[in-house]
This record gives structure tokens, sequence and C-alpha cells, in this order.
């Protein structure tokens, strides 16, 4: 008989950040959630990662368990292999050195453009206001790959977002180039609550990869303000695995600064 | 014939780069001499009404947090910031009367300030974190701007004053950030001689750039060392005593935020500050943590107390890199 593994919705989406990551490749990290994949991803998957964050620390190796409030403090930056500061760290995704990016986001759309700056009303009066970009347009603009992190509600998939704080694909296919952006660049992946999606590469649009075991692709389409494409197949992700769930309840979040969230449940 | 292709319209802080070399060759002084100052005096000498600051590194790791305070103390108005991670900083100097506009960058959580923007009590301006980094780059290179391939294609560029200019190489759209000089830069370091020479340990945003853009630099130390250390230890040097025009010794001076290797985070402290909402818990916080008290020491003395330094100190165990 199948047995029932419960999980955080944040939990599944680190687990799922962290089975994206390529071994010996660099992966320019956020703060909050990407940092906490990063560190599940180089203690399970992919050891010979090179984290990169924006005040300078290249290739740290996290200190744990994950410490609430640190950016730029030892725990993150802890036996780097070089410490340097913003207009270096730039300087590595500008060039082309840095595969991976992971960014959250208030809203996204089908182009995958990030919304992190506010909701409702307008950029001089908003309804409600948020941290804006940080180095976050950066992180979109450079990476050759991006991955968006969004708990999956419909108020977040919109068909346009109210601000593009980070670019993805902007109004679709060649937009980017158009813009200036560096070429072969964009969003590579949505990690969300329920799915993963990827992007189509002729029309740039959010197409639907995956969904969480037990759920359908109608379950996860209700629940978004537009309709990604859904392709014929497709496939099924595994929930947490019990390794990934000890290691970060037990060595890397025990505190659960970040791993809380709303309870999940799935066949493992 | 123009080649701009797009641009942002909002009010930016710039000077002719010419004007600030004149500055520099007038006005700072290339003269070894004895800095070391009090917060209070170097606040009241060096910072304005209406200045432009900038400040390394964040609420939460080595911020000037004991000059923030003496701002804030000295009711300074209508300051413009600029304001890469801004977490409690721009709340309190909002709250506190003291700043107009703020050039972020992220633009810290926590209730007050987002609020304070929606209701229209602070200016806010899109620069990304990167965008400012390369402003006060090309402030210290001494161009009137540099080129950099973001911004591009979002929204922040029409609310900044960037430019998307033809690249005459490639003929591709560039983004164009102006130089930024501010009128002051707050710098806490690890260490600092009296002359100004100043090392920081561990990473930074842009300590040796903003020391170098500004017209008036304030460093802040843990520790005040001889200055023959830095001549027997070159490499270690963040920045150069003809830089700096004060000198602040200033022991925790980066609390409730940590010092890489001396002292960590006060979390409690920092909850205090991201649960304030409301005007009236933003005026007791600063009555009692600003106002109410006559100086740093006397908030170290007072409000933090010897036992609670005491065990942050202790909680600082990661020590290697940091030298």
């Amino acid at each position: 008989m199948a047995r029932t593994v419960e999980f955080t919705d944040t939990e599944f989406m680190i687990a799922q950040g962290a089975r994206l990551l390529e071994d010996g490749k660099t992966f320019f990290v956020g703060w909050g959630i990407p940092q906490i994949v990063a560190i599940l991803a180089q203690k399970l998957y992919v050891p010979n990662v090179v984290q990169l964050f924006e005040f300078g620390a290249v290739g740290p190796q996290s200190v744990l368990p994950f410490v609430r409030g640190t950016m730029g403090g030892p725990q993150n930056t802890y036996r780097s292999l070089q410490w340097l500061n913003m207009n270096w760290a730039f300087s590595y995704s500008a060039s082309g050195y840095m595969d991976y990016g992971m960014l959250g986001a208030l809203q996204v759309d089908p182009y995958g453009n990030i919304n992190s700056t506010y909701l409702g009303g307008t950029f001089e009066k908003p309804e409600r206001r948020f941290a804006g970009s940080g180095g976050g347009n950066q992180v979109a603009s450079h990476c050759w790959r991006t991955v968006i992190i969004i708990k999956h509600e419909g108020r977040r998939f919109v068909p346009k977002v109210e601000f593009v704080t980070s670019p993805g694909y902007l109004t679709g296919p060649g937009a980017r180039e158009k813009a200036g952006l560096p070429k072969n660049t964009g969003p590579y992946r949505v990690v969300t609550s329920k799915a993963l999606f990827g992007f189509d590469e002729s029309t740039r649009e959010m197409t639907l990869l995956s969904v969480l075991r037990g759920l359908s692709p109608e379950d996860v389409i209700a629940d978004m303000a537009f309709r990604p494409i859904v392709p014929k197949e497709v496939g099924e992700i595994h929930p947490p695995t019990a390794d990934e769930l000890r290691l970060l309840r037990e060595e890397i979040d025990p505190s659960r600064i970040i791993i809380r969230g709303e309870m999940m449940s799935a066949s493992a | 014939m123009s080649r701009i292709r797009k641009e942002g319209k909002v009010e930016f802080r710039f000077e002719h780069p010419d004007e600030f070399r004149e500055f520099v060759r007038e006005s700072k002084s290339r003269k070894p001499t004895d800095k070391l100052c009090a917060a209070s005096d170097a606040v009241s000498r060096l910072v304005k009404d209406g200045d432009y600051i900038v400040y390394d590194f964040s609420s939460l790791t080595r911020g000037p947090q004991a000059l923030i305070r003496e701002v804030i103390r000295q009711k300074r108005k209508d300051l413009w910031i600029g304001a890469e991670f801004t977490l409690h900083e721009s709340a309190l100097l909002v709250g506190a009367g003291c700043a107009s506009r703020i050039d972020v960058g992220f633009l810290g959580y926590g209730n007050y300030i987002g609020q304070a923007v929606c209701d229209g009590r602070v200016k806010v301006y899109e620069w990304t974190n990167g965008g400012l980094a390369l402003r006060i780059l090309a402030g210290a290179r001494g161009v009137p701007f540099l080129p950099t391939r973001d911004l591009l294609g979002s929204d922040n560029l029409a609310v900044s004053a960037a430019k998307v200019f033809e690249d005459p190489y490639t003929g591709m759209p560039v983004c164009l950030v102006p130089a930024l000089n501010p009128d002051v830069a707050f710098i806490h370091v690890h260490q600092a001689d009296v002359y100004g020479d100043a090392r920081i340990f561990g990473t930074n945003l842009f300590a040796l750039e903003a020391a170098m853009a500004s017209h008036r630099v304030i460093v802040s130390a843990e520790e005040i060392v001889a200055p023959d250390e830095f001549r027997k230890d070159p490499m270690r040097t963040t920045i150069p005593y003809f830089l700096v025009d004060a000198v602040v010794h200033a022991p925790f001076g980066a609390y409730p935020g940590a010092m890489p290797a001396r002292y960590e985070i006060d979390l409690e402290h920092v909850d205090r500050l991201n649960a304030i909402r409301s005007e009236e818990q933003m005026r007791n916080y600063l009555h009692e943590n600003v106002y109410g008290v006559a100086d740093h020491e006397e908030f170290l003395d007072k409000r933090v107390g010897a036992a609670r330094m005491k065990e942050l100190r202790s909680r600082a165990t990661i020590i290697e890199g940091y030298r």
C-alpha cells in the first residue's frame, strides 16, 4: 500500500529547485528560499556547484544550520573561494560565467516576467509596496538560465505583470535581444508548490512540464489566471524524498525559518 | 541626432565630473591629520540638510547604525538616501522625518516603510542594486556614466533616470546609468587609524568606490589601530586615509546588525524594528533608542547592556578568513 508523505509547500519548492541544478555549474543565489535550495542541492546532488552572492561571496559553503538574518555574514560567506564586492559580483554574471540564477516573485506572467515591486494602484501610489528588484534585475538579465520560485496561487500567475521588475521573455520571441539583453538568456523553469513549468522554444510561453504526484494538469491550471501551454505528455514530480526532508528539517533549517508553510501530502 | 531610444525621467542626483574633480582638488586634504572625533561632532560638521547619503553594507551586516542613529538624533531633514540594502535605515530615517527620497536597491521588509511609500510620505526611485553600484563606480571613475546590459526591458528604467542608447560599437541598445557622487558616505569598518586608513574584513558592497565618489566620508570603526599597521600589510587596506574626513571610534557600531567575526546580530532587537507599523510605535522606538540617549555609548550602556554585548560577541564563532 502506498505510503503518504507530508511536507510544506516551501519544502516541495526547495526540493524541486535543488533537483534542477547541475553539478559543476555556477549558481547566482538570491536571498531566502534560493539560499536553502543552494545548500540542499550542494549537500545532496551537486557538490561542485559554485554559489555566488551579489554582495561578493564567490563559492561559499554555507554553515549549517541556516541562521536568520545572515546576509554577507560569516555563515553564508563561509569557506568562500573569494571575497569581493557588488560590482565584481555582477561582473561574473554580466560576462557569462553564471549558469543559473534563482529568484522569488510576487507575480509572474506567461513570458516569465517577474514583478516584485508593488501590487495595485500605480508605481507612485501603490496599494501595497514590496522590496523591488534588489539584484534580481541583474540576475534575470545576465544569467544563462533563470529559475523562478513562486507559490502556486491564482493571483500570482497573471496575464500581464503590473510592473516588470526582472525581465522574462518580455513580449515574446526575440524581445529580450531587441531590448539589448544578453543573447540566449532568459527564464528556464518556474518551480511552484504544485508544478514545474518551462518555456516553449518557439513562442516563449510558459509550458506545463510536470505536476506533483496525485495532481492533474487541470488541478494546476485551475489555480492560474492565464492558461499555460499544456502538452499531451505531462510528467509527474516525486514529492520531497526522505533524504531531502531529513536534511532540510534536521540539518539545514531546524528552526523552520524558511521551510515553514502550508502542509501538503502526496504518496511517497 | 539623438541616439537615445528610451529614458527614465525622474529626478536624480548628478554632478559634472569636472566639478567633482575640482572639489577633490580644492577640498579633500591629503595631509595625514588626526581625524578621530565623536559621532556627534562628525555628523554635525559633515552632514547637512538635503544631503545625499550612501552607506556600506546593510542593516543586518556591518551597517553604520551608530552613525544613522546620530543623524536621526540631530534631526537632519530632506535627506536623499542611496540604499542598496535598506531594511531598517530607511524606515527609521523616514519615520524620524529625516529622509524624503530613496534610490533603491532593495526596499527592505517590514510594514512601516512599505506603508510610507503607499502614503506618499517618501519618494522611491528604482535603480536596482547593480545599477546603484555601477553609478557609484562611475562616480569614482570620474566618468559621466557607465553602460550596462541590465535594466533593459524592465519597468525600473522608467522610474529611474537611466537611458537606453545605441552602442556605437555593436549597434545594440545599451543602458547608461549616470555617475553618482553622494554628499556623504558612511562606512563602518573593523579597523581604522586616526588618519582614516580603514580595513574591512569580509565582503562589501562598494566601500572603496563610495569613499572615492563621495564629497565627505565618515568612517566608524570597531577598533582604532596604529597607522603603521597599514604599512605593514597594504593588501588589507580597504580605504586609504586621504579619502576620509572623520573617524569615529564606535564599538558595536553595527548594532543591532552583525559585525563579521566580532559580534552576531541581535535578532530580538531586529524583530522589534520589524514589528514597527504605526507612527506611535515608531515614536516610541525612536524615543527609547535614539532621542532618549545622549549618544552611542549611552545607548550601548543603557539600552543594550554589557551582558547582551558579551553574549553577542561570544556567538561570533566563525573567525576563519577575517583578519
